[in-house]
């Protein structure tokens, strides 16, 4: 041992050539070190979620800088990069992601792109969801403005994808959702896409609630339009369904007994409340004037055009919109036709029998009450009645044989009188108007088909 | 450690080379050797250096250079003590029949 200690005194100038391997050493070795050192460090964290992850190595010292979205998460970061084998000391740069409190999310959309804001949980549920908005929005740009925060409430992802679903069927708006509260504003892309987004809503992962819903659909238009010189009234626009839609396309061929109907209308979802209440009278109103146009918008109703003679305008202007369900309103633009030029007795008696030879009076069945849908053509007859103003008109009324021939005599004449009324009610003089009943006295047409006796239950105008 | 002495084992193998070298000579080389007091000073300073890596203020490449030091200057001292004890038992066998 002695001996040892003595000649370790000689054992010292090796250390010259000893620190001369060490420099080589140290100047080859330490890039190399440091690199395998990033690997393994990175390699370490590779299960660890982290944002904004940044690892440098200087010998064997790692400085370890990046954003945990937990304190656990932090900590095993560390933990991890310490426990990889050569390295000495980890600097400890890592922080929690911050917490955003109220923890908002929002997606905006406008015509050209989808703008994604606010806080994400995570790097992976922020990326889902911009793929996501890609998926769901082909061809729109995708803006991501989202930043990550702690602070996000549980089944967060289920709810944003869930609402950027939603934001597909927007043309433009916004949603956000605040903690769990979710706020929709903007106007649907398609009818009914209100309805479906609110049926979506439904849907939403529990906790979560719609604390506004202000979306908009885009007007719900029903458009007629009479053209007196092609004689045809075009329906375009949408209806409820298949059902309204017959109902519609039948109501117009009974008011329109002259014009072709040109049927261009869809189905769609979204109508308002009361839609056919309200556009069967307005199709009625719309039947009476010599040209117009028909616009329902949403619960707006605008009329325009021509009434044949200044009572019948007026009536429209205030008797239409009584006919509507509540909340509906009526717009009418009504002017007058400039009147026709008076002509003498015989083209008057002419022209009522070619509009009662085109269509008939109607009646309530059995009864004495016109049915709305015969306006059109009693508005035609006033017209006609206005130009002849010296002659004196007899109505006659008539029945089939069906029935007793007492019912029918005394039905026929009430039928007359009711017509006469009306008339008188226009506005016409009293003293040129009689009404005569003549029961089943007078047919035009056998008794013994269904066809005939339609035509043999009519109203006459004969001018004295 | 283990890490470094898998890392650089040419090295360390050179160094106790080195080592295993300087201790052969040793025994038998005549002289004084370093004096006394260097010696001293030379081992106070290798323990000031072993201090400062077992407490890691050394930081960054320093610090790895400093770890490397003292680990190739250990297997070097190994050498020395193996080179010096196989050296010494080699003379001590061939002395008497000298």
């Amino acid at each position: 041992m002695h001996g040892l200690f003595r000649w370790s005194g000689k054992w010292w100038p090796g250390v010259i050539p000893l620190v001369i391997f060490w420099a080589i050493a140290a100047w080859t070795s330490t890039e190399p070190l440091e690199a395998d050192l990033a690997q393994r460090s990175t390699a370490a964290l590779k299960d660890t979620i982290l944002d904004k992850r940044r690892i440098s190595v200087a010998g064997r010292d790692v400085t370890l800088a990046a954003d945990a979205f937990s304190e656990d998460g932090r900590q095993s970061a560390v933990a991890s990069v310490e426990a990889v084998p050569g390295v000495r000391l980890v600097d400890d740069e890592t922080r929690l992601v911050p917490e955003a409190k109220p923890f908002v999310w929002s997606a905006e959309r406008d015509v050209l792109r989808v703008t994604l804001s606010g806080s994400s949980p995570l790097p992976a549920i922020r990326g889902r969801l911009i793929e996501a908005a890609r998926a769901n929005l082909g061809g729109v740009e995708v803006v991501d403005r989202m930043n990550l925060s702690r602070g996000a409430p549980p089944r967060f992802d289920n709810a944003a994808l869930l609402l950027l679903d939603q934001v597909g069927k927007l043309k433009d708006g916004k949603i956000t959702l605040s903690d769990t509260q979710v706020s929709l504003s903007g106007m649907a892309r398609d009818l009914g896409g209100r309805e479906a987004i609110a049926a979506a809503l439904k849907n939403l992962p529990e906790g979560f609630s719609v604390a506004a819903n202000e979306v908009k659909a885009p007007p719900y238009i029903f458009q007629a339009y009479k053209d007196p010189v092609a004689v045809t009234l075009t329906l375009t626009g949408n209806v409820p369904d298949n059902t309204v839609h017959a109902a519609l396309v039948a109501a117009a061929g009974r008011k329109f007994f002259n014009e072709k109907v040109v049927d261009n209308l869809k189905a769609s979802v979204g109508a308002p409340t009361g839609f056919a209440n309200a556009v069967v009278p307005a199709l009625g109103a719309l039947s009476r004037l010599s040209t117009g146009t028909l616009v329902v918008s949403d619960r707006e109703v605008k009329l325009s055009g021509d009434a044949l003679y200044e009572a019948a305008a007026n009536e429209i202007r205030a008797g239409l919109g009584k006919d509507f369900p509540p909340g509906w309103q009526f717009k009418p633009e009504i002017s007058v036709k400039p009147a026709a030029s008076p002509v003498d007795a015989t083209v008057c008696q002419q022209l009522f029998s070619e509009l009662l030879g085109k269509a008939r009076i109607r009646f309530e069945s059995g009864k004495a009450d016109i049915v709305a849908d015969s306006a059109g053509l009693l508005d035609r007859l006033i017209e006609t009645a206005l130009r002849c103003p010296t002659s004196n008109i007899e109505v006659s009324g008539h029945t089939d044989t069906d029935g007793d021939e007492a019912g029918n005599q005394t039905l026929s004449e009430k039928r007359a009188q009711a017509v006469a009324d009306y008339l008188i009610k226009a506005g016409l003089p009293a003293e040129r108007f009689s009404a005569v009943g003549y029961g089943s006295t007078q047919p035009i047409a056998g008794n013994d088909t269904d066809q005939g006796k339609a035509q043999n239950r009519r109203i006459d105008f004969v001018v004295k | 450690m283990a890490y470094l002495t898998t890392f650089y084992w040419g090295w360390l193998l050179g160094s106790a080379l080195l080592g295993f070298a300087m201790g052969w000579i040793s025994v038998v080389q005549h002289g004084e050797g370093v004096s006394r007091t260097l010696r001293w000073w030379l081992s106070a300073l290798v323990v000031a250096l072993i201090a400062a890596a077992l407490t890691r203020v050394v930081p960054g490449r320093f610090g790895y250079w400093l770890d490397l030091g003292l680990i190739m200057f250990a297997f070097y001292l190994c050498g020395c003590v193996i080179g010096a004890w196989l050296r010494a038992w080699v003379v001590s066998r061939t002395a008497p029949s000298a």
